[in-house]
């Protein structure tokens, strides 16, 4: 009976391990945000899909880019850092002011992902869940609470109508 | 169907396979060479690590 209950309830988070990286994450931000502490922060990563045809073998390449993703509610400016699944680095963060970007909204279709145009030629898909169990790939870190409060900023503040 | 002609249809299956693996390393390993030749070198964007944390100073 243990077993199978345990079995069906899928797998369990480490809080303790998602503790250390969102302190970890809050460390890194802090470090190249200025007033970083004035930031909420979740993880989001980029996904760059790739089709080729090399011939007789064909298929496609997928690209993460990991980030840590913070927002500050007052400025409505979403900060976008990039970073490595074991929180080791990270790269020079780049702001999103509401004020500056083109256009924001939140996508349907393949994936709901959040979607900042700051100019007419680039852009980028932010993807944010609860959780990722798969540590190889993103950042292991517990959210819901975070992201919930996230998807409000950008839904009703950040997004352009 | 004979075993005999089973175990060579899965022979046939693995080469293709292990062909295919090849030929898209050998491509990819290509293009990569062929991408550093005619591509400027671009500066990499500043990577900042992780502090390393402060050790408590337990000592007597």
């Amino acid at each position: 009976m243990g077993f199978f209950s345990k079995l069906f309830k899928g797998p369990e988070i480490d809080m303790e391990k998602s503790n250390a990286n969102a302190k970890k994450m809050r460390t890194l931000f802090n470090q190249v945000v200025e007033k970083g502490d004035s930031y909420q922060l979740i993880f989001g990563y980029t996904e760059d899909v790739s089709r080729f045809n090399y011939g007789f073998v064909h298929g496609s390449k997928t690209k993460i880019g990991n980030l840590i993703v913070g927002w500050n509610e007052s400025s409505q400016t979403i900060v976008v850092v990039p970073t490595v699944p074991d929180l080791s680095g990270c790269g020079d963060p780049t702001y999103y002011r509401r004020s500056e970007i083109l256009k924001a909204y939140r996508n349907k279709y393949p994936t709901d992902a959040f979607i900042i145009y700051p100019d007419k030629r680039s852009y980028i898909g932010i993807n944010a869940y609860d959780w990722l169990e798969d540590e190889s790939l993103y950042v292991y870190v517990s959210q819901e609470k975070e992201l919930a409060a996230f998807t409000d900023f950008f839904m009703n503040r950040f997004a352009t109508k | 169907m004979p075993l005999r002609e089973l175990g060579v249809i899965l022979l046939v299956l693995v080469v293709i396979f292990v062909f295919g693996q090849l030929w898209f390393h050998f491509v990819e390993t290509l293009l990569r060479w062929l991408k550093k030749l005619f591509v400027r070198h671009k500066e990499p964007s500043k990577w900042h690590p992780l502090p390393v944390e402060q050790e408590e100073n337990s000592d007597v």
